[in-house]
């Protein structure tokens, strides 16, 4: 309830919250996430329809119109926070930011891709430039792809890529939807450090394409989707630092030493103390950066940056401290706190390092 | 930098900023030009007697307890409209308020804890900018522990007498009355037996001396208790209940000033990157990485307060006061260092005698302050460990 004591979108959104928490502590705990991460496809499919189906998580923010829920970015971002405090291996985080994205197009090829995501459950993910660029040609009407992208997420296992390709006028990439299982799409999924989220290697020769947005607002869109991921991967990173630092605190109440709890201790004390202030500045980081990524784009290249670097190094800073104040039952593989650890290093590095956010802000900030 | 994102700023807010810009250009960019961007911290005792006929100013243009109720003489302006106005305030070069005390500490307290003659007696004085308050909480053996108070607070007839000695009291020197802590009952010990007092400044058993600091200035001072009087009706709650009283008035602060102070803390910044570029120190890769952080540092307190401020109203006000102080307080003190760092070997040189800092060297200085008073990190630390994340004792 606000100030007025009306209810407020905060509330619904705690509703939703509530929902998608139960559902995933029933259908994906420590077990599960544990299974899904060394399965086939390195995540759980069945629970993929399941969300897709009892939950709607990839119909929410598709337009009414093309067969989704309609909800906002923010709305989105709150299941993919509880995806996050539990670490579950999906591609919601990319179905979402794609679907954002097209919602934002307004072109008949991005409506299609809204409605294969919101109607048939499909699940999206997204090729960014690596080092060898993708390039985009055309034939007639039809765009084939050509190149490798930087490694995808859970790029082997999606139904459908959005690439981010050159299309050699002007210089400006666009954005591009391929079918996985197209000809000419390779994807090879990759032993990756971090086994909740699986990265592939995406060889493209000759993949048919089709453009996502109109040629009035390719390069907008382009900045959107990588901008959407930066905040996505944040509000993710926010999330599973504060389970982290939630679990930690737990165990440093139960476990014993010297005749007393570990948590009794100051210096132990003072350094959660310490992480979760950094949490707190981190949630709020990305609190901002959701409620106002879809408003103004202008501020949304400064903050989508600062919000990654700022969440991802404090989730890292969180799980490192997590697996040492659990002393050695957190250098086990059977305790998750490495699964945290692994996630946390890899977000650092997804999509930009800490370094080259930190020189976008610098720059940003005229600095 | 504006409020957004959560917090409704509705189009009368802004014309309550408006007022508010007109206001300060009118008064503060006319008679008070002279003491723009004087006081504050570090810099407390400049401009005293300018800066105390500012305080009527502002009482008599109504700024001086916005959010109070109207029927206590406030004017009852939401969260918004708060934060509006200490943005605007510090945007203005405002001078440091001498009335910070009178305002926010002792007139909550009344507000909450005092009874109605006593209301009536000491919040017009404070809405007036005509009072000035001074803090005696801190003594030399209850820094931290402030449960250690032994100022000694004896009822003898209608009166209390106190004897004892407070210490870090700003504005003792220049205050007409301070807010004490003191111990009613002897046989009681720790936050059993205190109970808090209002205590005029002007009597022969008070004595105020100041502290010379580690900047060369005295903004703070011990203030002696030696026969001291004051009624019996000046206390407030009950005998005994003084813990109590003077623990809520530190929950009172909600962050609504916060939004001001990072106006200053991004000037301060702006000068500090400025002197690294006129150095060539933000061409170099390690002290750019540092400015870069404290940009990226000072977005982060500004969102934290801004969440902050948009859950207000939910409940009672939560740890956010830790939290924020440990985040000011190390940010600031962080750059004091590279306020020093990026200036190169000038540095080192002060202004003059007998010891003028530069704006560096007094953010560096004073900066060791921030992450003591008003509760040290390590007690910050302690209150968000115990109370919010539950941890044992």
């Amino acid at each position: 309830m606000n100030q007025h004591g009306t209810v407020t979108r905060a509330d619904e959104r705690d509703d939703m919250r509530r929902t998608v928490a139960e559902f995933l502590d029933r259908y994906s705990d420590s077990g599960r996430v544990r299974a899904a991460m060394a399965s086939e496809h390195g995540y759980d499919t069945a629970l993929w329809r399941r969300c897709s189906q009892e939950l709607g998580t990839t119909a929410l923010v598709v337009p009414e119109r093309c067969g989704g829920l309609g909800m906002g970015f923010a709305d989105a971002a709150v299941v993919i926070e509880e995806f996050g405090r539990r670490v579950v291996p999906s591609p919601l985080l990319t179905t979402v930011v794609a679907a954002a994205a097209a919602a934002a197009c307004d072109t008949g090829e991005a409506d299609e891709l809204l409605r294969v995501i919101a109607e048939e459950g499909a699940a999206v993910s997204i090729a960014f430039e690596g080092e060898r660029p993708v390039r985009a040609t055309r034939t007639g009407r039809r765009w084939s792809l050509r190149g490798r992208p930087a490694h995808v997420m859970h790029g082997a296992d999606v139904d459908v890529l959005l690439v981010v390709a050159e299309t050699g006028n002007a210089g400006d990439p666009a954005l591009f939807v391929v079918r996985r299982a197209a000809e000419g799409v390779r994807a090879d999924r990759l032993v990756t450090l971090d086994q909740t989220r699986s990265l592939a290697e995406v060889e493209l020769a000759g993949a048919r394409a089709v453009p996502l947005a109109g040629e009035g607002n390719v390069k907008s869109i382009v900045d959107m989707v990588t901008e959407l991921t930066l905040i996505a991967l944040a509000a993710e990173s926010a999330a599973a630092a504060r389970s982290c630092l939630e679990a930690t605190v737990e165990y440093l109440k139960v476990r014993h030493q010297f005749g007393k709890p570990l948590g009794s201790f100051q210096a132990l004390k003072h350094r959660c103390a310490d992480l979760a202030v950094d949490v707190e500045g981190a949630e709020s980081t990305a609190w901002y950066a959701v409620e106002t990524a879809l408003a103004d784009p202008g501020e949304r290249a400064v903050v989508a940056p600062l919000a990654k670097a700022v969440c991802a190094d404090t989730f890292m800073r969180v799980a490192a401290e997590s697996v040492q104040l659990h002393g050695g039952i957190g250098f086990t593989f059977e305790h998750d706190a490495h699964l945290f650890l692994k996630r946390a290093k890899a977000n650092q590095h997804l999509l930009a390092s800490p370094q080259e956010l930190r020189r976008k802000v610098g720059e940003a900030a005229g600095l | 930098m504006t409020v957004s994102g959560g917090l409704t700023v509705s189009p009368e807010d802004e014309s309550f900023r408006a007022e508010v810009r007109a206001w300060l250009a009118e008064h503060l960019h006319g008679d008070f030009a002279d003491i723009v961007g004087t006081g504050g911290p570090g810099r407390e005792h400049e401009a005293l007697e300018r800066r105390r006929e500012w305080e009527r100013r502002l009482g008599d243009g109504n700024w001086i307890g916005l959010g109070w109720p109207v029927d206590k003489g406030g004017r009852a302006a939401s969260l918004t409209r708060q934060v509006i106005f200490h943005e605007e305030y510090a945007r203005a070069g405002g001078p440091g308020r001498l009335g910070h005390m009178s305002e926010q500490l002792v007139g909550p307290t009344l507000l909450a804890f005092g009874t109605a003659q006593q209301q009536d007696r000491f919040l017009p004085g404070i809405l007036s900018g005509e009072v000035l308050w001074c803090q005696g909480y801190s003594e030399p053996g209850a820094g931290s522990d402030l449960a250690g108070v032994r100022t000694k607070a004896s009822l003898r007839g209608e009166e209390y007498v106190l004897e004892g000695q407070k210490v870090w009291t700003s504005l003792a020197h220049i205050a007409d009355w301070c807010f004490v802590v003191a111990r009613t009952d002897p046989a009681q010990t720790r936050h059993r037996g205190l109970s808090y007092l209002l205590v005029p400044m002007a009597q022969p058993g008070v004595r105020v001396r100041p502290i010379a600091q580690l900047t060369g200035t005295s903004e703070f001072n011990e203030v002696f208790f030696d026969g001291a009087v004051t009624g019996v009706e000046n206390r407030i709650g009950d005998e005994g209940d003084g813990w109590r009283v003077a623990m809520g008035t530190l929950a009172f602060e909600r962050g609504v000033a916060t939004l001001g102070q990072q106006i200053g803390f991004e000037r301060e910044l702006t000068a500090v990157i400025e002197t690294a570029r006129a150095t060539g120190a933000l061409a170099d890769p390690a002290l750019r990485a540092r400015l870069v952080d404290a940009w990226i540092g000072l977005r982060v307190m500004r969102y934290t307060a801004i969440r902050t401020l948009a859950s207000s109203g939910e409940g009672a006000p939560g740890f956010e006061g830790s939290i924020s102080k440990l985040q000011w307080a190390n940010w600031h003190r962080d750059l004091g260092e590279l306020a020093v760092d990026v200036a190169g070997p000038g540095a080192l040189v002060t202004e003059g005698a007998p010891y003028e800092l530069t704006d560096a060297q007094r953010l560096f200085l004073y900066t060791r302050a921030d992450t003591i008073y008003g509760g040290t990190n390590e007690i910050q630390r302690n209150i968000i460990a115990e109370r919010m994340l539950g941890l044992p004792r």
